[in-house]
């Protein structure tokens, strides 16, 4: 722990603290980021550590009263567990995740802890990153995990040919190589960096980056990174071989999704699990549609259900003793336009869309209670870098002005695609907004298209209404959506120097000059004008009153592993 | 008789092989296996592959290979007893199929149970007293049942027995294992349409016999009014209703989608709806060949019902 404490980092947050420019919960919560544990980083700055911040385990503190046994069954759509790595919903990382578990865990506050490694250390230059491999973790096969089961891993996700969508995470993407090969539309073929991955020892790896990046933790807990055994062959529910203290009993998708405390390892060896004590002997997951769910827990089929939408509140409040909790994030709507497309490549139009959307009003209608007002350059209150920028209004005359100076005196016909990918607030906040463009001269068309159908046109349409769902750092999601050329770039936003700018911050670990250096990120985003990002939104979660520790996540990750029951 | 259920049966089998046909080639489009790739990868994964990896993604799937190649393949599997994979639910299809056909059987059977004396009695009774007040009652009852959507009965029955008065769970997920409570809401929607309409039938064939002369003649040569009904009326009115009840299996496998959706009961409509939303091709075309085979054995049963029951007819 000492050579943590002399990380040149960590020195430096310290010193941030000691002249009062950092508070000390976010001090604690940089320190996670940068690889300390809660214990290391509360006797850095002298306190001792509260008894639950000693645990160097990623779950809320034990709770004294927590009671052994029973089965929590839970409303979600039961989904079929295929291949960890290219898991396209949350549903199925939420069964697997008590069975196969992340490198590190992004809890319901947001801040990343350690869970299959249980340190981490950057270089100063956050190029070169040291994983130390939790030691004692054991395999449902009896095996112990290795830091090269780790990197079995980290290679698999690299490779393009996986398809994994953690390819577009910061980490992972600076862990590949070009081949050189391209395909006929000129996307990059891409496989594991030749020294990307290194493994020092049985328990230790070194991350070698090709560019610097800050995210390492936490792309390390993001939904498709659960770590699986390298002889896994997809699908992954024929043999679920995972370090976690449930196994799958059942599946069938559409259904039910049945997993089971693991007493025995199949060696015939005694399971003992890593993260201490675990409650539950069973948890359900029965198939109910989101509109199905909160009337399941209604009438008792359910104990606890995954989704709770803003239309079902009122239903669940009239439920007795049913529990609603809410948390903050960072999922959002993006009405984004495409900058390089008539009539979106002239600036004042775009300029002209923004001013006469009145973000404020588009979140008071949709989540009056929870959520936020956003403006527009896709970083949170809830990012550790956010940068407060100067709140805009609704300028109606200020976008007349811009529409007729752009050559469309006498009004612009647009069309927005919306697909409800994340419920039918997306098409309440389409339509609002055109009630709002009209004011300024501007027919909005709302195009509704199903669901599977939006996913075929989302980054083709030249104005489109995206979700982007919650990430741990705000940074995450802009290098995602707005640098130039990566796949998700759906605005083909383009700008060198937004690139250098966010690159920069990215590669900043003091907290004040990083915030500062956001200052400048999310302006040029801002400015640009290249969305309507209206709010972000809160996630609600609805338990029966006997279900304890079952929390809404930002990400809307499922952690079961410390509920109980009383 | 032999001659028209080889005919029927020999019909059934052309007709499978064309919609089968149709919907392969309705799914042998780029869209709909980029819609594939969507549903397995998510809309942003797919984004991020590369068109090789695109392309490899398709191999591995058996979506590339050409049309026709894929058709032969898929007869050939099914002649032989494989009905495929399905991609959603990654299980065979034949083990899905069996199970959601059985969950769907109880249900009918349950529907049918209820139906058939509850719709013939009414109907008969109402046939009887054509334009009498219990006429006029059983039949606005049943032209009201038969028609409010079933989508909106659903809503009403769940609103007032299970989130009113608490009788009955409001979902038949049957996640605690099978749970006739679980089965009363559907059921109760389905019977609601089902039993207005063979009233309404029953009712019709009743009086057109009670008009007729036979039956006159009988009431006037003085045979007790109960033997009239039972051995002279009712023996011909029931022809009809008898052979359209056959029918309903067929009507049932469809309507059963609304029901089984809005219930979340896992049976055979579900199975459909959920393959449709997916584009689960193998579950489709299976799905498929369950409904033809339905429509057309119901059909031969009711026509070989209708010959044995009424001597008049008979089949060249």
């Amino acid at each position: 722990m000492n050579e943590i404490k002399r990380n040149p980092l960590v020195s430096k947050l310290k010193t941030q603290l000691d002249e009062g420019k950092l508070e000390r919960r976010e001090f604690l919560r940089l320190s996670a980021l940068i690889g300390l544990t809660a214990a290391t980083a509360y006797s850095v700055i002298g306190l001792p550590a509260p008894a639950l911040a000693a645990d160097t385990l990623p779950f809320p503190p034990a709770d004294p009263a927590a009671k052994k046994g029973g089965t929590l069954r839970i409303g979600q759509l039961v989904a079929k567990m295929d291949d960890p790595a290219t898991y396209a919903w949350n549903e199925m990382s939420n069964q697997s995740r008590s069975i196969i578990e992340h490198m590190t865990l992004v809890g319901p506050d947001n801040v990343v802890r350690p869970m299959l490694i249980e340190a981490w250390e950057p270089s100063e230059d956050l190029k070169t990153w040291t994983l130390h491999v939790r030691k004692g973790v054991m395999w449902h096969n009896g095996e112990e995990l290795t830091a090269e089961h780790i990197a079995w891993n980290i290679r698999r996700w690299t490779d393009s040919a996986t398809g994994s969508s953690n390819l577009g995470l910061s980490t992972f993407s600076a862990l590949a190589e070009d081949t050189g090969a391209k395909t006929d539309k000129g996307k990059p073929i891409r496989v594991p960096a030749k020294n990307g991955v290194e493994v020092v020892d049985t328990h230790t790896l070194k991350l070698n980056l090709s560019r610097p990046v800050l995210s390492v933790a936490e792309d390390c807990g993001e939904y498709p990174t659960l770590i699986v055994h390298p002889s896994f062959v997809a699908p992954f529910s024929n043999a679920p071989i995972g370090t976690g203290p449930y196994t799958l009993a059942e599946l069938k998708v559409g259904d039910r999704c049945i997993l089971k405390r693991i007493a025995k390892t199949t060696d015939g060896k005694d399971f003992k699990y890593w993260g201490g004590d675990v409650y539950l002997d069973e948890i359900h997951f029965y198939n109910f549609d989101q509109d199905n769910q909160t009337a399941a827990l209604a009438s008792g089929t359910v104990d606890a259900i995954y989704e709770l939408t803003v239309d079902q509140l009122e239903l669940a409040r009239s439920i007795d003793g049913a529990q609603i909790k809410s948390v903050q994030t960072a999922q959002t709507l993006c009405c984004r336009m495409q900058v390089d497309v008539k009539p979106f490549n002239d600036i004042r139009v775009r300029k002209a869309v923004v001013k006469a959307a009145d973000n404020a009003a588009i979140q008071q209608l949709l989540f009056p209670e929870g959520g936020g007002i956003a403006y527009n350059y896709h970083v949170a209150p809830v990012h550790p870098e956010y940068f407060p920028l100067p709140k805009i209004g609704r300028d109606v005359e200020g976008a007349k002005a811009l529409l007729k100076e752009a050559g469309y005196e006498n009004g612009l016909d647009l069309t927005i695609d919306v697909g409800n990918t994340d419920g039918p607030w997306h098409q309440a906040a389409c339509e609002a907004l055109r009630d709002q463009l009209k004011d300024a001269g501007i027919n909005l068309s709302v195009n509704v298209l199903p669901t599977s159908k939006f996913w075929e046109i989302w980054d083709k349409t030249p104005f489109g209404a995206t979700s982007w769902a919650h990430r741990p750092l705000g940074t995450m999601a802009l290098a995602q959506a707005y640098r130039t050329g990566v796949p998700w770039n759906e605005t083909h936003f383009s700008d060198p120097e937004f690139d250098k700018a966010l690159s920069e911050a990215e590669a900043t670990i003091d907290v004040a000059k990083r915030k500062a250096k956001m200052e400048k990120v999310e302006k040029i985003l801002q400015d640009a004008a290249v969305m309507v990002e209206p709010l972000w939104r809160p996630i609600y979660n609805l338990a029966a009153a006997n279900v304890h520790g079952y929390m809404p996540h930002p990400a809307r990750q499922l952690q079961l592993t410390k509920v109980w029951m009383g | 008789m032999i001659k028209l259920v080889l005919r029927r049966l020999a019909q059934m089998l052309l007709i499978m092989l064309t919609v089968s046909l149709l919907l392969f080639a309705i799914f042998d489009t780029d869209q709909f296996r980029k819609k594939v790739a969507v549903s397995e990868l998510g809309g942003f994964g797919v984004a991020t592959l590369s068109d090789s990896d695109y392309q490899a993604w398709l191999e591995k799937k058996g979506l590339n290979a050409p049309f026709l190649q894929r058709y032969v393949e898929w007869v050939g599997n099914v002649a032989s007893g494989n009905l495929g994979h399905s991609m959603e639910k990654n299980v065979a299809v034949s083990t899905l199929l069996k199970d959601r056909l059985t969950k769907t059987g109880i249900l009918a059977f349950f529907v049918f149970l209820i139906m058939i004396p509850t719709a013939l009695t009414l109907g008969v009774i109402a046939g009887m007293n054509e334009g009498g007040r219990l006429d006029r009652v059983i039949s606005i009852l049943a032209v009201f049942t038969t028609s409010v959507p079933q989508i909106a009965t659903a809503v009403l029955l769940t609103v007032a027995f299970s989130l009113g008065l608490g009788w009955v769970p409001s979902k038949s997920a049957m996640t605690d294992g099978w749970s006739f409570k679980e089965l009363m809401l559907p059921l109760v929607t389905l019977l609601f349409y089902d039993i207005g309409y063979v009233v309404r039938m029953t009712r019709a064939s009743m009086s057109e016999v009670m008009s007729s002369h036979y039956i006159r003649t009988a009431i006037l040569k003085g045979l007790p009014y109960w033997r009239v009904i039972v051995r002279h009326a009712m023996r011909n009115a029931l022809i009809v209703p008898f052979t359209l009840i056959f029918l309903q299996l067929n009507w049932l496998l469809s309507q059963v989608v609304v029901v089984e959706v809005f219930f979340q009961y896992n049976g055979f409509g579900r199975m459909l709806y959920d393959a449709a939303m997916y584009g689960d091709i193998a579950v489709l075309q299976a799905a498929t060949l369950v409904a033809v085979a339905v429509a057309v054995l119901s059909q031969l049963l009711s026509d070989i019902g209708y010959v044995i029951l009424n001597p008049r007819v008979r089949f060249a």
